[in-house]
């Protein structure tokens, strides 16, 4: 599982560590905040306890008019230690041990921190005024009393230490709690992936069918992967079926070229027959086999077209030719057949101009749409072939007078194998390879054929491909800028 | 023996129906659905071999269509498609036997008469009727052990009766299955026929085999009966 990544974890482990970074930072503040408020109750507890020993200060009763401290009122905590003592030095009541510490100015009262015997003590210096007799004529007597008083500061951070523990078990808690409800949450927003991989999972090459799950397209995250994922098994299917399609009609024509070959030569074999008989079979089933011969060509020319769109990009951009030429070549070539059916076939105009296509290629392109266009013409028609150049795109239509193509043809007519009217026999239909083998040539090159009705009848194909500059090396040196 | 081809391959049913008349089968080829579904339920076919892809009306339609009209003619099915499921759907559908294409000619003429055989309740290749051997491989005839040579119409009508044993065969019947349109007939032919079928069976001077009943027709008489 190592090198795994789990948003489930991430996710976990994020929100985790983050609450663990803030509960830190509030103990933090916490620590301090406490620290802070036990301090000031700690110095306050001081300054009373000091204020007391000074209300504990009393007149001695005797003739210097001294003051005396009364143990009677004096209650101090546990491990405290104080001193009092007058202006004059006199100590006028002491406990514990006091380290010597720097008495501050009389006035304000002033905090020490000091060690004594190793615990850090905390002592407050307070300077009182306290007057003897008061009510006499001179005023009494002034005793200006000084005490000094401290007790250890460890309770203060025993509290802070308390405070500490309680929010730190507290987050403790808290991050086990997080923990289990963010993994019970996450599996829980997490379902929509797991049914989408579960419906993605039955996908199989028999089985297209891809619904992405409705939890799934509700979610906004998960809606882009699940449309992508429907629209890519859509295309994916599409093609499949396309090629599933094409191996059976293929298997389904060859079949039935191979009947038709075998039958031949089985009846020419059921008995003993004249030489006549056997020369007439014998040159039937040449044509039988002729026309199988041709099946399997084109076959195996729309398989070399089709493949070659992957790895002869630097092949093709040196092979072009005059599709003039290519044009003229194929109407010599389909003359013979054109005249048995009395058409004409005509070229209204043609300019000069060179495609990226190899010259086979284009003269099967030419020949292949011009045949089309002869088999469906009535007798005694025209054919008429018109041939426009400008600077990148040559554009070749070839119109006939014949019945036209409805619309259901026209979205399948490129397609292998495909027979606009299904009462045509093969006989008139040829191989059903023709058009398809002309799209495959042209998309090669990034043009495009189309097949439309005139406005006065008949079918119009519309061939589109681009045009190489004309002129002496032009051309050339073109191509050799496209390697 | 009357076959329709309905196959829309022009090359491959002119082969189809040569070799099947060459085997002494009467034949009517059509190259589409509608045409070949309206001959079909004519009703005067012993077996019909039909392809499966045909344009205006496929065979799976022709050969629905029949059975609903309740024609109980033997249909074999000529298919290039591939795959085990159409061919159990084929068969569920009410045809007899398949053959996948490219076929063995010799194995579609094998299987159309064992198709015909079968539809008569016949189960062997050679007919046997009171002391007549008919072998309709070698499409020979023999009475007592003795060959007889007849014309391939004497041969036919011969074979076409003793597929029917005891059932009165009306000229109109025989005529239906005999020929094929392509065959200039009159109902006199069979008669001529006939009489010379008596004759030569009757060379070994034994009761007549076939009885004439007076406009009803013909009769293969049965072992026995004469006594």
């Amino acid at each position: 599982m190592t090198g795994n990544i789990s948003i489930t974890r991430r996710l976990i482990v994020t929100v985790l560590v983050l609450e663990l970074l803030s509960a830190i930072a509030l103990i933090v503040v916490v620590a301090f905040h406490e620290r802070h408020v036990q301090l000031r109750a700690f110095d306050a507890s001081l300054v009373a306890t000091a204020e007391m020993l000074v209300g504990a200060v009393q007149d001695a009763e005797d003739e210097a008019d001294n003051v005396m401290l009364d143990p009677q009122e004096v209650q101090i905590g546990k491990d405290a230690a104080f001193r009092v003592e007058d202006e004059r030095g006199r100590l006028l009541g002491s406990e514990g041990e006091l380290p010597r510490l720097e008495m501050s100015a009389p006035g304000a009262p002033a905090f020490r921190n000091v060690d004594v015997r190793g615990r850090a003590y905390r002592f407050l210096v307070l300077h009182r005024l306290r007057i003897v007799d008061p009510g006499n004529p001179d005023g009494g007597v002034r005793h200006t009393i000084t005490v000094v008083y401290g007790t250890p500061v460890g309770h203060v951070w025993h509290e802070v230490l308390e405070a500490i523990r309680f929010y730190a078990i507290a987050t403790v808690i808290l991050l086990g709690v997080t923990a289990a409800l963010m993994i019970w949450l996450v599996r829980k927003g997490l379902a929509p992936i797991y049914e989408l991989a579960y419906e993605a999972e039955r996908i199989s090459s028999s089985d297209w069918r891809f619904d992405a799950p409705a939890r799934a397209k509700k979610t906004v995250e998960l809606q882009p992967l699940a449309l992508a994922l429907e629209a890519a098994l859509a295309r994916l299917q599409r093609s499949f079926e396309q090629q599933r399609r094409f191996t059976n009609d293929a298997a389904h024509e060859l079949k039935t070229d191979v009947a038709i070959v075998k039958s031949s030569l089985q009846l020419l074999s059921m008995r003993k027959r004249t030489i006549e008989e056997y020369i007439r079979g014998l040159t039937l089933s040449l044509d039988d086999f002729t026309r199988l011969e041709s099946t399997v060509q084109k076959m195996l020319t729309l398989a070399r077209l089709e493949q070659r769109t992957d790895n002869d990009s630097s092949g093709a951009a040196l092979r072009s030719c005059s599709l003039r030429d290519a044009i003229e070549d194929s109407v010599s070539q389909i003359r013979a057949f054109a005249e048995l059916k009395v058409i004409e076939v005509q070229i209204e105009s043609a300019a000069e101009a060179r495609v990226p296509i190899d010259s086979r290629d284009a003269f099967l392109l030419c020949s292949n749409i011009l045949l089309n266009a002869v088999q469906h013409s009535p007798d005694g028609s025209t054919v008429a072939i018109t041939m426009t150049v400008n600077e990148r795109t040559v554009w070749l239509t070839v119109k006939d007078q014949g019945e036209g193509i409805s619309d259901q043809d026209r979205l399948h007519i490129f397609e292998p194998f495909y027979r606009g009217d299904p009462s045509r026999s093969r006989k008139s239909g040829g191989t059903g390879l023709g058009l398809s083998i002309c799209r495959a040539i042209c998309e090669h090159v990034g043009g495009t054929i189309e097949i439309t009705n005139g406005t006065s009848g008949g079918a119009i194909v519309t061939v589109t491909l681009p045009a190489e500059a004309l002129g002496d090396g032009s051309g050339l040196s073109a191509s050799l800028k496209a390697q | 023996m009357r076959v329709l081809l309905i196959e829309d391959e022009q090359r491959l049913a002119e082969n189809i129906v040569a070799a099947l008349r060459e085997t002494g089968l009467a034949v009517d080829h059509a190259a589409e659905g509608e045409a070949g579904s309206h001959l079909a339920e004519q009703g005067v076919y012993d077996a019909i071999v039909l392809d499966l892809m045909l344009p205006g009306k496929s065979g799976q339609r022709v050969l629905q269509d029949l059975r609903q009209k309740k024609l109980h003619t033997p249909v074999l099915i000529l298919t290039a498609q591939e795959g085990k499921e159409s061919v159990v759907n084929l068969l569920n559908a009410g045809a007899d036997d398949y053959l996948g294409k490219p076929f063995d000619l010799g194995e579609l003429l094998a299987r159309i008469k064992a198709l015909i055989r079968r539809a008569k309740g016949i189960a062997t290749p050679i007919l046997v009727a009171s002391d007549l051997e008919l072998n309709t491989v070698q499409q020979t005839v023999r009475r007592r052990g003795q060959s007889l040579d007849l014309s391939p119409t004497e041969y036919r009508i011969l074979e076409y009766l003793i597929h029917r044993p005891r059932a009165v065969v009306s000229q109109q019947e025989l005529l239906e299955h005999l020929y094929d349109f392509e065959w200039e007939h009159h109902s006199n032919v069979i008669e001529a026929h006939i009489s010379n079928l008596r004759r030569k069976l009757n060379a070994a001077g034994t009761e007549p085999l076939i009885e004439t009943l007076r406009h009803r027709g013909y009769r293969l008489r049965e072992p026995g009966a004469t006594q």
